[in-house]
């Protein structure tokens, strides 16, 4: 009995130790310091999609500078290390590995891209670095579970929104998709397929092509020949406009329509007249909106990127930081990848200024926002056509 | 039907030129000096750049810069073959190879540095609304890019078959001693010869830059000219323009019969199931082996 409870004092003794080794300051999480906290991102910065890389990490950037300045959120200061990616799946893991095993990063925020996002999935889960708002809509990151969580309404949401506009309001029953071959592509392709087969339709033509293609006259034939009266864009900015483009010079002009990467300005500028008419849904606002969020968004590009002009892409960073930003001081001093989650998760109805809530969205759906709107380009202008409303939920079955 | 299979074949045949156009600049520049030139494809992307400054931040009017842009990509491929390539003229033919493969990157990253990686749109002389013409709907920056790449290339026949400075290259390209000997001077040819590749590049990247958007990236499009070269027999001429503009009709037609995955690799099957059957090319000589 003596000897029990000899060695149940050592255990304890132990244990206590251990707790306060573990509490204590020099223990705290990866990547986090007194002073600092080091998060990670995998952008493409001179690849195909560069022009939302470099916008996205600006965004980003310019929020973490102005807190920075104010001196960080609870005394820490934040630090964004992102490499460059080049919208391809093996860099990316190199890149992750980087970010997570050489310089030890906190969490990976706002890592860009479906695809190059999907490659380090795997090993994000199994080092336990979560995988905070990527840059990626896939619905993928908002179901699969603790360790991923997304900002903004998902591609499948988003094509649901789009079918429904067109089935229902349009009367349009001869819909077609083209998207890109790979996991961006095909999460909004399935999600469309989904939901058309709920209102006993299918689509007419379905072509695809691959990531960096930059000629899409057979798939303009394709198109044409399948009388498609809109065909769904499961594209980004640079596709769009071209196969706009070929399509008009066979003389075939369908309703172009589709989710929220193709709703930048580069779309209009590359396109010209040949985008008049697309359709995008939005699901944040225009930069050009008024809004107290809005407004400090335009002060702080302005200062800290004053060469990059207000964009959808540079705005998309923006309010990713701030989110971040708001779940950080949820957090509270003690920063660890616990109380982070718990600090993101207990976000309800916030919203920063400009008229859009944030709200975590459950267990089952770790989404920040569901809503969603349409926009058109009119006049060389993405413009705004309906209101904001809550999106369904949208899935691929 | 047929009326969009004639406007697949017309479309592919314009891109078709482009790759001819690149494929061109490959084989003169073998020809004459037995060096392949990786980075024929960044010529195509400077000269794209070259105009977009002139045009769009210059305000220069477009045939001006069309000149301009021609020149300035010959001064550039001149500036290539004596900066990179002549200090090492006697290496192994490998090492020069690697070294244009170099200062292809080189050239790629500036490009970069300098404007950035976001796409930029160039304007064209030629409208993209379509044309009918019987069973064929083209746009007149098809015809346009098919028109300018045929006067480029008969210019360039013209040129090599009838003046002297062709003759010499002609010469150079048989025997590099015979010409030399002849009183040819070998090094003034290699320059030009540089130089006219470099032109032929700057414009293709003037005919294919509005078209396909222009960014740093753009020169990748010398893999597949490339390959159109291979296709018609590298080392020939005529070999180079037929190899380019069938690759453009085929990749188009692939496309459309099948899907974006085959026609991405489309290009390769033709080469390996060219190369397997008649090992050089469609307009190649048999190699002579002399035991």
């Amino acid at each position: 009995m003596k000897r029990l409870l000899g060695r149940a004092a050592v255990l304890s003794v132990l244990v206590g130790v251990l707790l306060l080794v573990g509490g204590g300051p020099g223990w705290a999480e990866e990547g986090v310091t007194d002073k600092e906290v080091v998060i990670g991102a995998g952008m493409d910065l001179t690849g195909a999609v560069a022009n939302w890389g470099v916008n996205i990490k600006s965004g980003m950037e310019a929020v973490f500078n102005r807190v920075n300045e104010a001196g960080g959120v609870h005394g820490r200061k934040i630090r964004l290390i992102a490499y460059d990616h080049v919208y391809q799946p093996p860099k990316a893991v190199t890149n992750a590995k980087r970010l997570v095993e050489r310089d030890h990063i906190f969490v990976m925020m706002g890592h860009l891209g479906t695809p190059t996002t999907k490659a380090i999935k795997e090993y994000l889960e199994e080092r336990k670095v979560p995988n905070i708002f990527p840059s990626t809509a896939a619905s993928m990151w908002v179901t699969s579970g603790p360790g991923h969580i997304g900002d903004l309404a998902t591609y499948a949401d988003q094509t649901w929104m789009i079918i429904d506009y067109l089935v229902k309001e349009k009367k349009i029953k001869k819909i077609a998709s083209f998207y890109q071959d790979d996991e961006y592509g095909l999460d909004g392709h399935l999600a469309g397929k989904a939901r058309l087969k709920q209102h006993e339709l299918a689509y007419v033509a379905e072509v695809d092509y691959k990531r960096a293609d930059i000629d899409f006259s057979s798939q303009a034939a394709k198109l044409k020949e399948s009388g498609a009266e809109a065909v769904i864009l499961q594209a980004v900015y640079r596709e769009p406009p071209r196969l706009a483009e070929q399509c008009h010079a066979i003389g075939y002009h369908p309703l172009f329509i589709g989710p929220s990467p193709i709703v930048v300005d580069k779309t209009i500028e590359l396109g010209g007249k040949h985008v008049d008419g697309m359709m995008g849904v939005e699901v944040y606002p225009l930069p050009t909106e008024p809004g107290a969020f809005l407004e400090l968004y335009r002060a702080d590009m302005k200062k800290y990127f004053p060469n990059l002009a207000l964009d959808t892409t540079n705005l998309y960073g923006y309010q990713k930081a701030a989110l971040f930003v708001e779940g950080m001081q949820r957090a509270g001093r003690n920063l660890t990848r616990e109380s982070l989650a718990k600090g993101i998760e207990s976000i309800k109805d916030w919203d920063p200024g400009w008229g859009l809530k944030y709200s975590y969205g459950g267990d089952q759906r770790r989404v920040m926002s569901r809503v969603g709107r349409l926009v058109v380009v009119k006049d060389g202008k993405w413009t705004k056509t309906s209101d904001w409303v809550e999106l369904k939920e949208g899935g691929r079955k | 039907m047929v009326e969009i299979l004639t406007s697949q074949v017309v479309s592919g045949l314009a891109t078709g030129c482009v790759y001819a156009l690149i494929a061109l600049g490959f084989v003169l520049i073998f020809k004459a000096t037995d060096v392949v030139n990786f980075a024929q494809g960044e010529f195509v992307m400077v000269s794209g750049f070259i105009s977009y400054t002139l045009l769009i931040r210059g305000g220069l009017p477009y045939w001006l810069v069309l000149v301009l842009t021609v020149v300035a990509s010959g001064f550039v491929g001149v500036a290539l073959e004596r900066v990179v390539v002549r200090p090492i003229m006697d290496a192994p033919i490998f090492s020069i190879v690697i070294a244009t493969i170099g200062a292809s990157t080189v050239l790629r990253s500036s490009a970069g540095i300098l404007y950035g990686y976001d796409v930029l749109p160039l304007p064209t002389l030629f409208s993209k609304d379509p044309v009918r013409l019987g069973v064929l709907t083209f746009t007149a920056m098809d015809a346009g890019v098919i028109g300018s790449s045929l006067a480029i290339m008969l210019a360039l026949y013209l040129f090599i078959k009838l003046t002297k400075t062709g003759m010499a290259m002609r010469a150079t390209a048989q025997s590099q001693t015979a010409a030399r000997l002849m009183g040819v001077s070998v090094k003034r040819i290699f320059s030009l010869t540089w130089a006219i590749s470099a032109g032929i590049g700057g414009v293709a990247g003037v005919l294919i830059a509005p078209i396909i958007y222009l960014d740093p990236n753009l020169g990748f499009i010398g893999v597949k000219a490339f390959a159109g070269a291979i296709l018609g027999g590298f080392g020939s001429i005529p070999g180079a323009i037929v190899g380019g503009m069938l690759l453009g009709v085929l990749e188009n037609l692939s496309g459309y019969f099948f899907n974006a995955g085959i026609k991405q690799v489309s290009t390769y099957i033709l080469l390996i199931l060219v190369l397997v059957i008649r090992p050089s090319g469609f307009f190649g000589a048999a190699p002579i082996r002399k035991v």
